[in-house]
């Protein structure tokens, strides 16, 4: 599968391009701005495969195989594909107090998928987070940029089988 | 009578109740930016001295004196330096820096702006987790704001200074609280942490000399310079001067972000401030500073000041301030589980001590699973535990020690129990 999408192209929207400009000068230097410009990629194209480091590297000049160590290291750059809607689920200490584990489990289980495997409609991606930092809210989730707190199984499902 | 939760008088959350504060124009009339504004007419030495008389100590976890730090800075002037916020908040409980930033921005933005004139750093970057999304916006926004007003960018105020303030987002790593960890981040790289010495303050991000402070310690510094040092430490102790916020989650029927005086009990915390334990159970422990700090027993959760002095004095640390309550029904095999699930996952990896032993931690926790557990595996944790500290490049291995040699000498008979206890069906 990744080899077909490394053919793919990439290039910035119009629109980002310019985002991507103005980042760089917010920094004394080009490498200092990747972790936005690799934000920024991921919202236009959803994960950061191959070609689309390719792209990075040779816009910033970076080698590929030091992007590639960035991405391998933060959990929320994501080098395989993903749903159109990521959600965090919470399985740190105060949220496993509250049922958080049994949510993430129960959510794998209701979309029948595995951790960041999109679901087979490419709709959403589970993922198992540490500490969200939103305890008060537990047991809580992300979904996408947004914190949704106090949920149980049914009630993170019917969020989530809402979502488009 | 007994004090209550965001007082409009203390220091960090006075602005709080006040709705649209987040907006700059209503910042503004409600008294924001007239601090920065006398600054610039101050001295930056005697901005420093203030803080330094305040005795405000770093909010971020570790606790060191704010102004003593800032004392290590070069006094060059035009010297090229940076002002780093650290608002990555990763540590398991805390939480009181996303509440600080969502409702009051500019508190934060008139903190940096007063610092970097003191400091004479040209540029400041605010390292926000990437899980804060939202919260980023909300700061993008107001600073977009503060430059429209000119407190931000060149000349402010007519100062010949110029300053430039960015957010940047992280991306999901724990490991980048620590401030090196941050900095490797910044600099485009995985964030993994170096050794110290030399300290960001000399040698920082860019190699060049960077000042790395918490949300709430930046948070701080507009209140003191209005009000004065003196003023500052009409709260707390002599080693524990000021308010502090406190994360409270868990079994209370009120968690949430509270700032009270240092110094303040655990059990006012719960019983005023938080409304009581859920159910009316009965508390069992507490974690006071963040899942890195050792955990109490009820004993001591009752009787502990929540200052720097007393929870070390009783064997913890105050950390971040994040204070996890657990009532009779929690099982602590279950909280240590989750705790060195945790380290291991977050370990960068570079130390072998860290690497290694919060994976064998883990490991050697989790036999129950396959039922080849003992009683004595619990000695065996509390001699990894101790064989992987002061032996690193940062202090995340210790981090990992601490809480599980904590929890051995609070609830052995419990641990005990329970990795003997199988699971296996
Ligand atoms: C493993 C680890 C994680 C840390 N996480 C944070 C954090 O999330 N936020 C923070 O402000 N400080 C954190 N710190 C402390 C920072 O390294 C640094 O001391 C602090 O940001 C300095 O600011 P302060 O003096 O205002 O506290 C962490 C330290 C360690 C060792
Ligand atoms: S102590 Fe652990 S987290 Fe810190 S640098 Fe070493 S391996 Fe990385
Ligand atoms: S433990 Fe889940 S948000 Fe902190």
């Amino acid at each position: 599968m990744n080899d077909k999408l490394t053919n793919e192209k990439f290039e910035f929207s119009a629109e980002n391009m310019k985002t991507y400009k103005d980042l760089l000068t917010r920094y004394d230097d080009v490498q200092s701005a990747l972790l936005p410009v690799l934000h920024l990629a991921q919202e236009q194209n959803g994960w950061l495969p191959d070609h689309v480091v390719e792209y990075i590297s040779n816009l910033m000049k970076i080698p590929s195989i030091k992007i590639k160590e960035v991405i391998a290291f933060y959990d929320m750059f994501y080098d395989v594909p993903v749903g159109r809607n990521i959600v965090h689920v919470c399985t740190n200490i105060t949220c496993s107090m509250f049922g958080g584990r049994e949510i993430y489990q129960g959510l794998l289980k209701h979309f029948d998928t595995g951790y960041l495997t999109p679901t087979r409609d490419g709709r959403i991606s589970l993922q198992k987070m540490e500490c969200l930092g939103a305890c008060e809210l537990a047991p809580c989730m992300r979904v996408n940029n947004d914190f949704v707190g106090n949920v149980d199984l049914t009630t993170a499902i019917h969020k989530l089988e809402e979502l488009p | 009578m007994k004090e209550t939760a965001n007082n409009k008088d203390y220091a960090l959350l006075s602005y709080h109740h006040i709705p649209g504060v987040h907006n700059l124009e209503i910042f503004e009339r409600a008294g924001g930016y007239q601090t920065m504004k006398e600054c610039f007419k101050k001295d930056p030495e005697a901005i420093k001295e203030e803080v330094k008389q305040s005795g405000l100590r770093g909010r971020g976890g570790a606790g060191f004196a704010t102004g003593v730090k800032w004392g290590f800075f070069t006094k060059d002037r035009k010297a090229q330096k940076y002002l780093l916020c650290n608002a990555d908040e990763s540590e398991p409980g805390t939480f009181k820096d996303r509440f600080l930033v969502e409702k009051n921005p500019h508190i934060l933005i008139e903190g940096m702006i007063i610092s970097a004139w003191a400091l004479a750093t040209q540029k400041g970057y605010i390292y926000i987790r990437g899980e804060f999304y939202q919260q980023a916006m909300i700061l993008e926004k107001a600073i977009a704001e503060a430059y429209a007003k000119g407190y931000l960018g060149k000349n402010i105020q007519g100062s010949g200074f110029d300053f430039d303030l960015y957010v940047h987002r992280g991306a999901g790593a724990y490991i980048c609280g620590e401030e090196t960890g941050m900095i490797s981040s910044l600099e485009g790289k995985p964030g993994k942490p170096k050794l110290k010495p030399p300290f960001p303050a000399i040698k920082g991000y860019r190699g060049l000399p960077t000042m790395v402070n918490n949300v709430e310690s930046l948070a701080a510094v507009p209140w003191i310079m209005k009000f004065g040092a003196a003023a500052y430490k009409q709260w707390g102790t002599e080693k524990s001067p000021g308010t502090k916020l406190f994360s409270i989650s868990g079994d209370v029927n009120r968690p949430g972000v509270i700032e009270v005086p240092l110094s303040t009990t655990l059990k006012d915390i719960i019983e005023i401030h938080c409304g009581g334990m859920r159910n009316g159970n009965k508390l069992k422990a507490v974690i006071p500073g963040g899942s890195s700090a050792p955990i109490f027993n009820a004993e001591d959760s009752y009787a502990v000041k929540m200052d720097y002095e007393d929870v070390a004095a009783r064997g913890s640390m105050l950390g971040s301030g994040a204070i996890i309550v657990l009532d009779e029904t929690r099982n602590m095999g279950d909280v240590l589980k989750w705790t060195l699930e945790f380290y291991h996952h977050e370990s960068c990896g570079q130390c072998t001590p860290c690497r290694e032993g919060t994976g064998w931690m883990e490991k050697l926790f989790k036999r129950r699973e396959r039922g080849t557990a003992k009683k004595s595996d619990i000695d065996i944790l509390d001699r990894t535990a101790s064989s992987m500290r002061g032996q690193t490049i940062c202090a995340l291995a210790d981090a990992a020690a601490m809480p599980t040699q904590g929890m051995i000498k609070v609830f052995r008979e419990e641990l005990e129990q329970y990795v003997t206890t199988s699971t296996r069906k």
